[in-house]
């Protein structure tokens, strides 16, 4: 079974949303507030970089370095982009919850 | 401490848990948030926020880093299971020597019939840990007994020292497999 084809794991599929989401500006800090500001719930830094080395080393993103600046300390940004396989299993994990909570009362948003 | 030297002591303890690849992104997007804070709340509280994230974030970047030191997990989960195997044999000597009544243990088909499935869950188990760690385990059996084999002045009845040769390491391989075709995780 392929990469694309498996489930993400909940903060797997929440970090390669927001990335989708940030486009051009994803990078570390980025992603984090963004899934602060959507969710509610503290995310650490520490957390969003782990999942999106695990998700560059199963090949569902991929990054580059940006230019150093002075409003860093002088260090570069990591930005990520999805890569095909990663919206591959964005697209195979939102059909598997679609499936599973099909005709489930009670789901709706209040 | 003061606040400057409060964060530098700080910013150096997580760049070096963090990834080598991963120190300089993370670090600038930790100086770049605190900067947004200090701006918009108290210097304080950005301190606090920056105190909390490198808290936070060390355990799981320390794991990131051991977990791409694959080769190093692999050979500790190896090891552990030997020792396992080890604990498993002795006790199985035990058993034998306290059911039976014979003072020692004395080259028993029995030890070695039920020291197999108990090799092979140990291998099966340090395969869920790391993938390789029960070929390792294999291997380090097949160096061990071969030393052992060398080394002894006992007179071990042949079919014991091939049957021993084989049982240990065949049992690790065998784990490995059986680990290899479970089903995919999610």
């Amino acid at each position: 079974m392929k990469t694309r084809d498996n489930p993400l794991g909940s903060l797997e599929h929440v970090v390669l949303l927001a990335v989708m989401r940030l486009g051009s500006d994803a990078y570390g800090m980025t992603v984090r507030r963004e899934i602060e500001s959507a969710t509610g719930r503290e995310i650490s830094i520490g957390a969003v970089y782990a999942t999106l080395v695990r998700l560059e080393s199963k090949g569902l993103v991929k990054s580059y370095t940006g230019e150093p600046t002075a409003e860093r300390g002088g260090r570069a940004k990591r930005h990520f982009s999805l890569t095909a396989d990663g919206k591959g299993a964005l697209r195979t994990t939102h059909e598997v919850l679609r499936k599973m909570s099909a005709g489930l009362k009670g789901l709706q948003p209040t | 401490m003061t606040r400057h030297r409060a964060l530098s002591v700080a910013t150096w303890i997580l760049s070096r848990l963090a990834p080598k690849n991963e120190r300089d992104p993370l670090v600038g997007d930790l100086i770049e948030e605190y900067a947004l804070r200090s701006n918009a709340a108290s210097s304080s509280a950005a301190l606090r926020w920056y105190m909390k994230q490198v808290v936070t974030s060390a355990p799981l970047l320390l794991r990131v880093r051991l977990a791409r030191a694959a080769w190093i997990s692999t050979i500790g989960a190896a090891l552990l299971a030997y020792i396992a195997v080890a604990v498993a044999e002795l006790s199985v000597d035990w058993a034998i020597s306290n059911w039976t009544a014979v003072g020692t243990f004395a080259y028993k088909p029995l030890g070695l019939i039920m020291l197999f499935p108990m090799v092979i869950l140990i291998g099966y188990v340090a395969g869920r840990f790391r993938r390789r760690a029960p070929i390792v385990l294999g291997v380090m059996m097949l160096l061990v007994v071969t030393t052992m084999m060398l080394s002894t002045t006992e007179s071990v009845p042949p079919w014991y020292g091939v049957a021993y040769f084989v049982v240990g390491p065949a049992a690790a391989f065998i784990g490995a497999a059986l680990h290899s075709l479970r089903p995919a995780r999610w």
